[in-house]
């Protein structure tokens, strides 16, 4: 910045220089002034002036301002109400109106002990009440949605609900009703508060009126630990607060990384975390025993049981991964099967490539393109929810978003999110031909490219020729339910598998491991923009985890293994992340490069599956509120996907559809009934249909509508 | 209100000028009184001609504010500098208590609104004008819609595209802010300023914004001639006449166009014909009941903003309402305290909670089971909310309630010893509270529940 721009502006006395336009509440900040706030919000969008917490007096002006509408101009003198009896008289004036009507109900309110409202009012409020009347009185708590419960009587009105979901998650669907004294935050028509990123406005509330349904009593924040980690629901990555309660996770709050997540978090990021406690959680290792079914076994004999296949099958075991494992737990599965059962063969949940290492940028230059390709065909807000608010503050500021590859020209960024772009191979091509700086790709599971770059750390060996599967080891929930495994298993002699929930591998595992979550390992996960970051333990998993049991199984084959992150990551760090050590990664990850990372190896490119003209072409995705976590959490169920097919608007009149026709979709040999959904943004010759309601139809699909039966 | 009267009481008559009783609705009367000649020799002028003779005439707002028409005018980016279109706004929602003169300016004389209106268009190089006209006034929308159509088919327009909207009956939108949210479909409420409509008005785009009256009052600017209209009334600051708005305990109450400077107590009396029924005179609700009331020892006080200065007293939009001694004052600012409670936005915070405590507090005096020391307490409400709102509606509730009780303290303090209003029954506001009195209650019944899914 040049010092041109530069402005000296006067607060309480103290002079700063800072650049022109600043707000006068950060201005007052770098001068070491507090400005107290409550509606201000700046990610919020223009601010609004509305609760008059931050009145100032400026020299000039006959009247106190709202210093959160003002910006720095030169020679501005700002007093404060440390300096100004008039601010101060105004702020508690406004504190005093505030608290007029506020219930003070704070002994049992959640927010109580880390409520904006309490600690502005200690500092610069009243000490009592001259409100005698009664005050306005609402009916309490609404349950606005399963996950957020609203009080009015608590509510003071800054609007910054109101806002995000006009201007952040751009849903409009809080809105406020009537006026004056009688003014209430509400759902617009009284419709449950649904969507991806309705738990935001928790945490930006500013008084207890918002919260968390699953928090409610649940802890006072006196009692809380909370834990810096990072979300492992899907490839973003979002830095997580995890607040722990005598070792149980009771909350999960966003940790603003402003490269990533800008503060917001997705509600399956939010509000999954009660899985852990879902009743059919294994806690034991299990082990099948002939005609009687399951049973549970101690761990040295689960031990015992794994290292008996294991030696029988020899250079004949697969490992089937997840994507949610960490860095360190893939690599020493790899270590475990490559060194010491030099078997090679994996099998990855998804392609990965390294081919976008060259356009990697982080999360947030999306906000400040010009012209973002965003390809594929399944939406941001289900694959990788943040990635879409960053490109909505694009558009926001003018951005001009394209969804079609034909129509490119001048992109600075190129998103895709769907099936077809193999690892990033396809955006990388684009990226290449249009000159684009930044390119994303966002693959179908968390960790996916950190788990490939672990099975490549841990040997240098190729698989070899076809050959029998002795021993199929199933990594993880993800690799349990998917089809493929499946049909693998049914090849294997044995299969171990670890999984977190009872009924996943039941049936056709021989021995099932007890998993832990995200929530519960210490670890790396590499996100979708390529950044590596750390991982804590939060709860404590009620079984030994991954580690340990890999580590004690790698001994019995002389493998050396620590059972300890920090050494694993050590090891892995050398071939894959340029020698970084566990500590350095950070509480805030940057976002770094490593020229040392082995090369992943481009598949040729494979032309685009065509579809035969007016011919639909199925699309299966994974649906932001699905998989094992979602399905055990009680409060999300209201946003889980309904059993539909989304076709374009062309399609849909091709065949004389209209949303909520019955239609049914027949391909690869099966069919499947669904109600049809018209979506405009869809382009023409794809039916989108979520996995859990797609069966086994794959690939071209003829679609008729079904018979009315009556 | 068929029956209000409507004249000139002292010439000269600028805005009701050629007005006899007749109204000039259609365009040959309306020609016939010289008529859209003064748009046809702006169009000749610059745009920069224009504004500089509504400038040098020294036209002021009528619709409270006063601020210099013509400066408002030139703060309008010129097209060259702006990649977005100009609007001018009409804020035709008069909704201010005891103000009902635009509406007979829409009714008696609406092509002179609508030739003011092109006028102001040719001053800023605008090409849309909006008429954001208050959704009760049926009659006035017909009659100004009918103007409008016969406006376009004579090709009067030109190149000016002019869009008359119906509010949805909230005295906010009056603000301009609110009203400009308004007119995009939002919630009215005001916006933060800066930036000010002039730059981010209507769309984020530039726009002027004018009362009905100030904008009537474009074409005459240019027929008598911005020096000639800047001698008329009380000049420096106070030129050109006012459409006083005379209610009240008066016998003839009415819409009168005189200059200004005329005293009150000429108005209310003269022309006005006295307080009815031999009563007295106990106060006077001056510019509208935004602003603080007038004591009978004001009475002789020039209606114009510097003489009204003097006393602490507005102009605001031309209200003269007479309020005479059966009037209990208590009941008067508990009633103007319920109108602004009914009427805040509810944006921000002094202004949202402020206005409810008053009409608590107020309440308990009139019911007398207040205390001296609320007294002291509700003072200091209105000076808390008085300078420190968003808009000045909250001020606009603060004022008229502070000047009763510093102005009529004893009648305050009158409630207070006898435990209860001493007028009783007989005040003549005794029956005005039904329609606002359900605002007071404290618990609001809840339409939402929403079920869990």
């Amino acid at each position: 910045m040049s010092a041109s721009e530069l402005v000296r502006v006067t607060i309480d006395g103290k002079e700063v220089h800072i650049a022109k336009g600043t707000g006068l509440v950060e201005s007052a900040l770098h001068a070491g002034i507090e400005i107290p706030v409550f509606c201000y919000e700046p990610r919020l969008g223009a601010p609004i002036g509305a609760c008059r917490m931050c009145l100032v007096e400026i020299e000039g002006m006959p009247k106190l301002q709202a210093a959160c509408t003002l910006t720095a101009q030169d020679g501005m003198v700002v007093k404060t109400a440390r300096t100004s009896a008039q601010a101060a008289e105004g702020q508690n004036a406004t504190l005093e109106f505030i608290l007029v009507n506020h219930p003070l109900d704070c002994p049992v309110c959640d927010k109580g002990g880390e409520c904006p409202l309490q600690d502005l009012t200690f500092r610069y409020g009243p000490g009592k009440t001259r409100m005698n009347f009664e005050k306005t009185t609402f009916e309490k708590p609404i349950p606005i949605s399963p996950t957020i419960s609203l009080d009015r009587e608590r509510c003071i009105l800054c609007y910054r609900c109101t806002r995000f979901s006009e201007s952040v998650s751009e849903d409009g669907q809080l809105v406020a009703k009537n006026r004056g004294a009688m003014s209430v935050i509400s759902t617009f028509e009284d419709e449950p508060y649904t969507g991806a990123f309705t738990g935001n406005v928790t945490e930006l509330c500013p008084v207890g009126a918002l919260l968390p349904t699953q928090y409610r009593f649940e802890a006072r924040p006196w009692e809380i630990q909370s834990v810096p980690t990072v979300c492992g629901m899907c490839a973003v990555g979002c830095n997580t607060w995890v607040d722990l309660r005598e070792g149980k996770a009771k909350r999960v709050r966003s940790r603003n990384h402003f490269e990533i997540d800008e503060g917001w978090l997705c509600d399956k990021g939010r509000f999954a975390f009660t899985h852990l406690r879902a009743p059919d959680r294994i806690v034991d290792p299990i082990q099948r025993v002939r005609r009687r079914g399951f049973e549970p076994v101690s761990w040295d004999a689960a031990i015992d049981a794994a290292e008996e296949m294991l030696r029988a099958a020899r250079e004949r075991v697969v490992v089937a991964l997840s994507g949610s494992e960490t860095v360190e737990q893939a690599y020493a599965l790899a270590k475990l099967v490559r060194v010491g059962l030099d078997s090679h063969e994996a099998v990855l949940p998804e392609e990965v490539s390294g081919a976008l290492d060259a356009y990697r940028a982080p999360l947030s230059s999306i906000g400040d393109a010009q012209v973002i390709g965003v390809l594929g065909d399944v939406p941001l807000e289900e694959s990788a929810p943040i990635v879409d608010l960053w490109v909505r503050k694009a558009r926001r500021n003018g951005a001009r978003i394209v969804d079609s590859e034909d129509n490119l020209k001048g992109a600075d960024v190129l998103i895709w999110s769907g099936p077809g772009g193999r690892g990033g191979v396809r955006v990388a091509q684009l990226a290449e031909q249009l000159g684009v700086s930044a390119a994303f790709y966002v693959p179908a599971t968390p960790n996916g490219r950190g788990i490939a770059d672990a099975w490549s750390a841990a040997s240098d060996a190729e698989p070899g020729d076809e050959h029998s599967i002795g021993v199929l080891i199933v990594s993880g929930d993800e690799a349990a339910g998917n089809p493929n495994v499946r049909g693998l298993a049914e090849r294997a002699e044995h299969v171990i598998v670890s999984s977190m929930f009872h009924g996943l591998a039941a049936g056709w595992a021989d021995l099932v491991l007890p998993g832990t979550s995200y929530l519960e390992r210490d670890g790396t996960y590499v996100n979708l923009e390529g950044r590596l970051q750390r991982l804590r333990r939060t709860a404590t998993p009620p079984c030994p985890d991954e580690l340990e049991w890999i580590s004690r199984l790698a001994a019995r084959f002389d493998i050396e293994l620590a059972p300890y992150p920090s050494s694993v990551f050590a090891e892995v760090s050398k071939r894959c992340y340029g020698g970084l050590s566990f500590g350095e990664v950070g509480e805030r990850a940057a976002l770094r490069t490593y020229d040392a990372a082995p090369a992943h190896v481009d598949p040729p490119a494979l032309p685009e599956p065509k579809t035969a003209e007016g011919g639909l072409h199925l699309v299966c995705y994974k649906p932001l509120f699905s998989g094992p976590a979602v399905e055990r959490v009680t409060e999300l169920q209201f946003q889980r996907p309904r059993a539909e097919v989304e076709l374009s608007a062309v399609d849909a009149e091709r065949h004389g559809v209209k949303t909520g026709d019955e239609v049914t979709l027949t391909g690869g040999g099966a069919s499947v009934t669904l109600r049809a959904q018209v979506n405009r943004k869809l382009r023409a010759g794809v039916a989108r249909v979520p996995d859990e309601f797609a069966g086994d139809v794959r690939g071209a699909v003829e679609l008729s509508k079904a018979e009315v039966t009556a | 209100m068929a029956d209000t009267v409507v004249e000139v009481a002292e010439q000269p008559a600028l805005v009701l000028r050629g007005y006899d009783g007749t109204p000039l609705v259609d365009l040959d009367t309306y020609r016939s009184v010289g008529g859209y000649a003064q748009l046809e020799r702006a169009r000749a002028m610059s745009p920069q001609e224009v504004t500089q003779q509504i400038i040098d005439s020294n036209l002021r707002g009528r619709g409270g504010a006063f601020f210099p028409t013509g400066r408002k005018a030139s703060f309008i980016p010129t097209p060259d500098k702006v990649s977005k279109p100009i609007y001018i706004t009409v804020n035709a929602d008069e909704s201010e208590p005891g103000t009902f003169k635009d509406r007979e300016i829409m009714l008696k004389v609406p092509h002179r609104l609508l030739e003011g209106c092109l006028i102001a268009a040719h001053a800023i190089q605008s090409k849309h004008v909006f008429i954001y006209i208050r959704g009760e006034y049926t009659e006035e929308y017909e009659v100004l819609s009918k103007a409008l159509a016969e406006a376009r088919k004579a090709k009067l327009l030109g190149n000016v595209k002019v869009t008359i909207h119906r509010g949805a009956g909230a005295y906010i939108c009056g603000e301009e802010t609110a009203l400009l949210e308004s007119l995009e479909g939002k919630r009215g409420q005001p916006r933060s300023k800066p930036p000010f409509p002039a730059i981010q008005g209507l769309y984020a785009s530039p726009t002027l914004i004018n009362n009905v009256e100030s904008i009537t009052n474009m074409p005459i600017v240019l027929e008598v001639g911005p020096q000639e209209y800047a001698q008329i009334g009380a000049p420096p600051d106070s030129t050109g006449t006012r459409l006083f708005c005379l209610s009240g305990n008066v016998a003839r109450p009415g819409v009168y166009e005189a200059p200004h400077g005329i005293t009150t107590r000429h108005l209310i009396y003269d022309i006005g014909g006295g307080i009815p029924n031999g009563r007295e005179l106990k106060a006077v609700m001056i510019g509208g009941s935004s602003f603080p009331v007038m004591t009978p020892n004001e009475l002789d006080t020039k209606l114009d903003a510097n003489s009204l200065g003097q006393h602490g007293l507005f102009i605001g939009s031309g209200v003269v309402c007479a309020i005479d001694d059966r009037t209990c004052i208590v009941q008067f600012a508990l009633r103007v305290a319920q109108f602004y409670m009914h009427e805040s936005c509810g944006k921000c915070t002094p202004c949202r909670v402020g206005t409810r405590w008053l009409v608590q507090i107020l309440r308990a005096v009139e019911d007398g089971t207040a205390s001296e020391n609320d007294l002291e307490v509700l003072l200091d409400v209105c000076d808390r909310i008085i300078g420190k709102c968003l808009c000045v509606l909250g001020d606009s509730a603060a004022m008229p309630v502070a000047s009763c009780v510093t102005k009529f303290r004893d009648e305050f303090r009158a409630h207070l010893a006898h435990g209860g209003c001493p007028f009783g029954a007989d005040s003549s506001l005794a029956n005005l509270f039904a329609p606002t009195d359900q605002h007071a209650h404290t618990t609001v019944p809840q339409e939402l529940s929403v079920e869990r899914v």
